[in-house]
């Protein structure tokens, strides 16, 4: 780090300096000042969380019946919000994603693809250590992994890289490690329901766990044309 | 006294041009008529001030142009211009640093300090002119002349053996009885020219600063090299690491004197039999910061599997590259608490372990076919500019209307018929379609699909298609 940023640090520091920080920006109350946090783009579930949003410096963790339920949908629009107001240290790193992410679809939800990095580790060990480079690295506005599993000392690991990092980490597990504990400040499960997913909050700081109602668009039915061959 | 290189080599370079406005003599003339005196010999002070020196210990030995080069860096602390004369000498041109360190006494006896102080014996002289400080220095003269008049007077003494002129040139110097440059110089021009080639006739006048003579301005070696041998062969990597750090902190102390930077560094690691080891690393961007450069190579080290001890470990650098200045986001400590890293850091540390393929971007490719509708970006951008083409394609992205899934399969997995039965009676449901999808024909890869959204039993939401040509159903992506 430049001299100068370090002093500015410093002046920051003061007590008797007042800033307006980015989180007081949202003009939601109730949180510490120096963590941002991105409204995750539905009501339902922002009231639902303490600050109104996705927590950053800290790891989320979501655990997931299946893939494809929406879990990436659900961070996107903080993504792409976060982008927007960092700016230059707002970079996204994918890390063991499942498929190929889809840039055009990627764009079309607003995210920046100059800023967005893939990383494609050979072992379970290379992605938690690629996480934890990324999370601590200060440049990025948030950190998606990917993991079957893992260890309860690499999650703290992690952890305490997105508390220097300041970044939104987000973990995603199979649904079995359900009944493990872990560090994450909020845990997430995405399970199939009848006609949406479902999503229930397992673990989160500050509120209360329980199911959350998402509101999704009223799908048609199959219609004639998808027919049988 | 320190400037640019590339500045020297120009200083150098006007220098011989004014020198070159002054009359030649025409090659085409077998033997010119003594030139004139110079204008500025006329006068008490010559333009240039050369300071000679030679080094007798460096005489014999096989490569010593290593062994130059470096005193040439040393003597860069006095004056910009420095050219290396091989084999054992170094010309300085001191004229403009003379005021600078008081007197031209002051000025020689703290060049000749500098030999003293490395433990080197050293013959220095100083004269207006490139070969009679050259040649006094040569002859063990310690002199000191500022005055182009006196040169021919302190010149005649010289024995001719220090024109260091070729062996044949001096035996047959000797059997006329010509011992001394005077006597030399009494001869006819005339005869020295045929006898001896215009050259000589040419050194002489060099030499009385009546002809003025090029010189090569050394510039710095524009690569990074440095080795270091072991005692004993090195297996642990740990003690690799340990030799390497003060190399690296030397290099970017190389490349900060040039204020240069490099975006590629290549480690050599030699053993005994089995061919040497080059590990190479790239950059994600020019730097010459010690921390990156280091943070790199130790990354990329302690990944290395050792095939043999070591017994030397060089390291180079890549080609320079001047460093641009980047402007200081003053409000960058406030983006993340950390802030320790830039994003540039960031990439080639992870690139680093994991190689160069793993870390990679994404952008959108305006095409129709969803296969080819992004690439991979190797070459990342890590400045603030973000690329103009792709903001016109994501533009033209926002206009179709059919979202797009967040995963791509690499390949479309087909749908057997059990599979979409089972889709018609787990109340799966058509969200969108068809939209169809019918490019590619000029490529031999053309596609003619109906793509829908179908929401799943549960809750996955897919997108299938269905080949129009074959009917076969297939899903191609995953709305994650």
């Amino acid at each position: 780090m430049p001299r100068e940023a370090l002093s500015l640090g410093s002046i920051l520091a003061d007590a008797r300096v007042w800033k307006l920080s980015l989180s007081s920006r949202d003009a939601s109350a109730g949180h510490s000042p120096s963590r941002p946090v991105w409204s995750t783009g539905r009501s339902a579930l922002d009231a639902r969380l303490p600050g109104g949003g996705w927590p950053t410096a800290s790891l989320i963790e979501v655990l997931l019946d299946a893939p494809g339920l929406g879990e990436v949908q659900l961070f996107l629009p903080a993504l792409a919000q976060s982008q927007k107001v960092l700016g230059e240290t707002s970079w996204l790193v994918w890390i063991a994603p499942p498929h190929e992410p889809f840039a055009p679809a990627l764009a079309q939800h607003g995210i920046d693809l100059d800023r967005l990095l893939v990383v494609r580790p050979i072992s379970a060990t290379e992605a938690l250590w690629a996480a934890e480079q990324a999370l601590a690295s200060g440049v990025c506005a948030a950190v998606l992994l990917w993991l079957k599993g893992t260890d309860d000392r690499w999650l703290r690991r992690l952890k305490l890289a997105a508390q220097a990092g300041g970044a939104l980490g987000v973990l995603f597990r199979p649904e079995r490690h359900r009944f493990e504990s872990s560090p994450a400040a909020l845990r997430l499960l995405l399970t199939r329901g009848d006609d949406s997913p479902r999503l229930d909050i397992l673990k989160v700081q500050g509120g209360r766990p329980g199911p959350v109602e998402l509101d999704c668009s009223a799908p048609v039915a199959l219609s004639a044309n998808f027919e049988l061959t | 006294m320190r400037s640019r290189v590339t500045a020297r080599a120009d200083l150098f370079a006007a220098a011989e041009a004014a020198e070159a406005r002054r009359p030649v003599p025409a090659p085409s003339a077998a033997v010119s008529p003594p030139p004139p005196p110079q204008q500025q010999a006329a006068r008490s002070r010559p333009r240039q001030l050369w300071y000679a020196v030679v080094f007798p210990a460096l005489g014999g030995a096989q490569s010593n142009d290593v062994s130059l080069e470096r005193l040439c860096l040393h003597a860069q602390r006095f004056t910009p211009w420095v050219s290396i004369e091989p084999p054992d000498a170094l010309l300085l041109e001191i004229r403009g640093s003379i005021k600078l360190f008081g007197s031209l006494a002051a000025l020689h006896a703290d060049i000749d300090a500098a030999w003293n102080g490395l433990k080197l014996r050293a013959q220095s002289s100083t004269a207006p002119s490139t070969l009679a400080a050259l040649w006094l220095a040569r002859a063990g003269q310690k002199a000191l002349i500022d005055d182009a008049g006196l040169l021919a007077g302190q010149l005649a003494k010289l024995p001719v053996a220090c024109t260091s002129w070729d062996v044949s040139r001096l035996s047959t110097l000797r059997t006329m009885g010509v011992s001394r440059i005077g006597e030399l110089m009494r001869l006819p021009r005339a005869g020295i020219a045929r006898r001896f080639g215009r050259a000589a006739v040419l050194d002489l006048d060099i030499a009385l600063a009546r002809q003025p003579s090029a010189r090569r301005a050394f510039a710095a070696r524009e690569q990074f090299r440095e080795r270091c041998d072991f005692e004993t062969e090195v297996e642990a990597l740990a003690y690799l690491q340990k030799a390497l750090e003060p190399i690296i902190q030397r290099c970017a102390q190389f490349l900060r004197e040039r204020q240069a930077g490099v975006q590629a560094l290549e480690i050599k690691l030699k053993h005994r039999t089995r061919p040497v080891t080059r590990i190479r690393l790239g950059l994600a961007s020019v730097t010459g910061d010690p921390g990156r450069l280091a943070d790199v190579s130790m990354q990329k080290l302690s990944r290395l599997e050792l095939a043999a001890p070591i017994l030397s470990l060089e390291l180079r650098s890549g080609r320079l590259q001047p460093l641009s200045a980047d402007s200081l986001d003053v409000f960058a400590c406030l983006g993340g608490a950390g802030g320790r890293d830039t994003a540039p850091q960031l990439v080639e540390r992870l690139r680093a372990r994991l190689g160069e393929e793993a870390v990679y971007g994404i952008c959108p490719v305006p095409e129709h076919r969803p296969e080819a509708a992004w690439q991979r970006v190797h070459a990342l951008q890590t400045g603030g500019v973000p690329h103009a083409v792709r903001r016109i394609h994501r533009r033209a992205d926002d206009a179709s209307d059919m979202p797009r899934p967040i995963w791509l399969l690499k390949e479309p997995a087909r749908l057997a018929a059990a599979d979409i039965v089972e889709l018609h009676r787990s109340r799966s449901m058509l969200e969108e379609g068809p939209e169809r999808i019918e490019s590619g024909w000029w490529d031999g890869k053309d596609v003619a699909r109906d793509y829908y959204i179908v929401r799943h039993a549960g809750g996955a939401r897919l997108w299938i298609f269905q080949e129009r040509r074959s009917k076969c159903w297939y899903v191609h992506g995953v709305f994650a």
